[in-house]
């Protein structure tokens, strides 16, 4: 049992806070700042910082090292989700976390040997294809169908996604499809890496209550060669199944709220126009010192949970009981910093007397989907209760 | 970094749940809370054999050497048993205060004796005023000779009516702080002692001083030196009191699943419903972050470090979350558990009795809001960051 981080971890720590704090200068963030995007930076920038951290050797600064990885616990990888969380730093997604831990794991040799390099690199950008309008908790649903060509081996995928996080700006989709309709729901999907590029690909927009625009994939008839299947062919669901986790522990990353509590703390510590400071007021104290409990909760849940797996303890449930502790206390801090607020909390970024850029106004509706996306609160409640507690289904 | 039980830590665990289960039966729990020593003399002495009594004291004075962080999992397991003893009162309370102030004359004579199990000793400190502070002890020690005479009235005594001694925290002067400790025999001449019936069986104790006579090495620590030591004392039974919870909570959570898991109603377990699941996932949610908290206290007043902090928001959490628990399970058990001879009601009285045992959740939070206005970075602890320059 060990709190503090080791001296390496903590050298590991300082270096990256160095290259963030040198990286994203207030210049940076004035020019490159995008409340129109998703990630809240422009893409050209994101695709940009992507590079960066490739070759700082940020990217798969876990995996093992015949595949170029920097072979490092996952310790290290939570300090360095954590650090990118807390200064708000572009391309922390799906691109550098989730999708390629899963091919990792799951993808052909091939596909591992030709595409992790690239990722490594910070070249690639991608989408992740799971949800339809029809198919959204009950992912099993979807729709989308490829159809093998029989001449070629080739898959023809027909279909649209919705909710496409970042299609636009990517190379590549990740991309649940039905291959067998006649199999039961959770067999008969397989999962195929798409060339964004192919003919047959539209993306169409759609603008969020948060501001920004998402966007929606169509597929008509978009070949895909067999070899960009990732996993047996049916057996989809495995993959997306894996890679699910991988995504949870991504998200389940201490920096945002860590970022929340202290700009809190500053903006209460700071003397008002009229004299006052915010933390004189006892209510005001009690709210910090239960929002900061939590903090600290969630700090240590995604340490525990970064330590299981260190430890080679393969953790399953945990990881989606850290990521409900974390998405629910920055849920807390979304709704108590509008509050602490007061007549200044709905000002929005831009307006004359907006408090801290606006940006608590726009955290607390960007946010929501914390509630019901991706491990959304009542999905990972269920998911905790069945697969955790062991409670029949 | 590694936030997981080494294999010791884990074979204490183990070894500590497995005693705690098989120690007594919760027929002889329940009728030990009508008991007035409050506790089981045959169990204390076996726990004291397998080291426990002397978990934290050093080899000299009959040891094992070991720390906090693991005195903290065997209290963990003793709360998930429920079993009663006098390890808070003994060891956590007199013995580590004697380990830190006394005298080598006292340490010498006593912490052998608490490590095998042989004596029973205490600390008084709360008041009728009910508040931690120095400002509220109101206890008097008059100066008499080359000793003193001590004049008051102490509360929520823990284990006094089976205590050879109980160390009291008294003014000794006119200064504010001016506040020392004193070691009287429980049969002293004007001591008398008043049972308190309490939630769980608690063995809580009113003990009135009148004009008791107390000779000059029966101090404890320096004259005027009594409020530090109070107040280590609080840290350290706040973060033991944050674990005695955590086991408090598993063993709520562990009768809900399995009565989820095996109660039948419209047809199916119960659960199967998707509000029984919630509230479980929920149980286990605060169960597992209270866990973590008190693990980290312990951690760090094991190595000695600065665990204000630390303990202050484990022991605000776990007083606040655990009682919550223990309301949820009985809202699963429904009507069974409302009787006394289900074992989970053991569990809901002593959540209440821990809650509130040195310092309780706003007691704490009071304590984490003057650090915070005093004090900001070490209320942010040391694994804060420095806002980006980019957050003007
Ligand atoms: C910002 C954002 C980004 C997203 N990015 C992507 C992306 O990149 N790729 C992608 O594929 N998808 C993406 N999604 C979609 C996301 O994965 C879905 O929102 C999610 O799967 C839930 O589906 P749904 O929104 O259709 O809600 P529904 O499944 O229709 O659920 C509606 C409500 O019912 C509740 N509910 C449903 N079933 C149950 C149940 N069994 N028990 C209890 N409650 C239940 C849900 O919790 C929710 O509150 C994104 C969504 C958002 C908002």
């Amino acid at each position: 049992m060990d709190f503090d981080l080791t001296p390496d971890e903590a050298a590991f720590r300082a270096e990256v806070r160095a290259f963030l704090t040198r990286e994203l200068t207030p210049e940076v963030w004035r020019e490159h700042r995008d409340l129109g995007e998703q990630g809240m930076w422009t893409p050209a920038f994101t695709k940009a910082f992507r590079r960066k951290l490739g070759a700082a050797g940020y990217i798969g600064m876990g995996w093992p090292r015949e595949y170029g990885g920097g072979g490092r616990s996952r310790v290290y990888q939570a300090i360095f989700w954590d650090e990118m969380e807390y200064f708000r730093a572009p391309g922390l997604d799906r691109s550098i976390t989730y999708v390629p831990n899963a091919l990792l794991a799951l993808g052909t040799e091939q596909q591992k040997q030709s595409l992790l390099p690239r990722v490594m690199r910070g070249e690639l950008s991608w989408f992740v294809g799971y949800s339809e309008p029809e198919a959204g908790s009950d992912l099993a649903g979807l729709k989308a169908a490829a159809v093998e060509d029989p001449a070629t081996g080739d898959f023809i995928i027909t279909g649209q996604k919705s909710f496409s996080s970042d299609a636009h700006m990517a190379d590549y989709g990740w991309v649940a499809v039905r291959t067998d309709p006649a199999m039961s729901r959770h067999r008969g999907i397989s999962l195929f890496i798409v060339d964004m590029t192919l003919p047959g690909v539209q993306i169409t927009k759609y603008p969020t209550l948060a501001g920004w625009t998402h966007h929606a994939v169509y597929f008509d008839q978009v070949r895909v060669p067999r070899s960009m299947m990732v996993g047996e062919l049916n057996e989809g669901w495995r993959v997306v199944m894996g890679a699910i986790d991988f995504e949870r522990a991504a998200l389940a990353s201490y920096g945002l709220v860590g970022f929340q509590l202290d700009r809190l703390l500053a903006w209460c510590g700071a003397e008002r126009a009229d004299g006052t400071r915010k933390l004189d007021d006892p209510l005001v104290q009690d709210e910090l010192v239960r929002l900061a409990i939590e903090g600290e909760g969630t700090r240590l849940m995604t340490y525990w949970l970064a330590s299981l797996h260190a430890r080679g303890l393969m953790p399953q449930h945990e990881t989606s009981l850290a990521l409900l502790v974390k998405r629910e206390t920055a849920r807390r801090f979304d709704v108590a910093g509008l509050e602490m607020l007061g007549p200044f909390g709905p000002l929005r970024a831009g307006s004359p007397w907006a408090e801290l850029e606006g940006d608590v106004e726009v955290e607390y509706r960007d946010r929501l989907y914390f509630q019901f996306a991706a491990g959304g609160f009542d999905i990972t409640r269920n998911v905790v209760a069945q697969r955790g507690l062991g409670l029949p289904r | 970094m590694d936030i997981t039980l080494d294999e010791d830590q884990a074979m204490i665990l183990r070894s500590a749940q497995e005693f705690a289960r098989e120690a007594l039966t919760p027929a002889r729990i329940r009728a030990l809370e009508a008991d007035d020593n409050g506790f089981d003399a045959r169990t204390w002495r076996r726990m004291a054999d397998l080291g426990w009594a002397g978990v934290v004291f050093p080899e000299r004075y009959g040891g094992t050497g070991l720390g906090m962080f693991e005195l903290g999992l065997i209290v963990e397991a003793l709360g998930q048993g429920a079993v009663p003893s006098p390890l808070f009162s003994t060891v956590v309370e007199a013995g580590l205060l004697l380990l830190e102030a006394g005298s080598e004359a006292q340490r010498a004579h006593w912490l052998p004796r608490i490590a095998a199990g042989g004596a029973i000793l205490t600390t008084a400190l709360l008041e009728p005023g009910g508040a931690l502070g120095s400002a509220q002890v109101r206890a008097c020690a008059q100066r008499a000779g080359a000793g003193f005479r001590l004049s008051g009235t102490k509360l929520f005594v823990r284990d006094a009516g089976a205590a050879a001694a109980i160390i009291c925290l008294a003014r000794s002067g006119a200064a504010a702080d001016d506040l020392t400790w004193f070691m009287i025999p429980a049969d002293a001449p004007g001591l008398a002692r008043r049972r308190l019936q309490a939630a769980g069986g608690e063995s809580l104790w009113e003990v009135t001083f009148a004009d008791v006579a107390v000779p000059a090495d029966a101090v404890v620590g320096a004259v005027g030196a009594g409020w530090p030591l109070a107040e280590r004392l609080l840290l350290r039974g706040a973060a033991l009191k944050a674990a005695e919870l955590v086991g408090i909570g598993q063993a709520s959570l562990d009768l809900t699943l399995e009565y989820a898991r095996t109660r039948v109603q419209f047809g199916v377990p119960i659960g199967s419903f998707q509000g029984v699941q919630h509230h479980c996932t929920e149980m286990y949610r605060d169960l597992t972050v209270c866990r973590l908290l008190a693990w980290q206290a312990c951690a760090r007043l094991g190595a000695g470090r600065d665990g204000l902090r630390e303990a202050a928001m484990a022991k605000a959490k776990a007083s606040e979350a655990i009682p919550a628990l223990t309301r949820t399970a009985h809202q699963i058990h429904g009507a069974v558990a409302y009787y006394r001879d289900y074992p989970l009601e053991l569990y809901y009285h002593r959540a209440i009795a821990a809650a509130a045992a040195y310092g309780d959740a706003g007691h704490q939070r009071r304590a984490l809001a003057g650090l915070m206005r005093g004090d900001l970075a070490r209320f942010q602890g040391e694994h804060r960051h420095d806002l980006p320059v980019h957050q003007g």
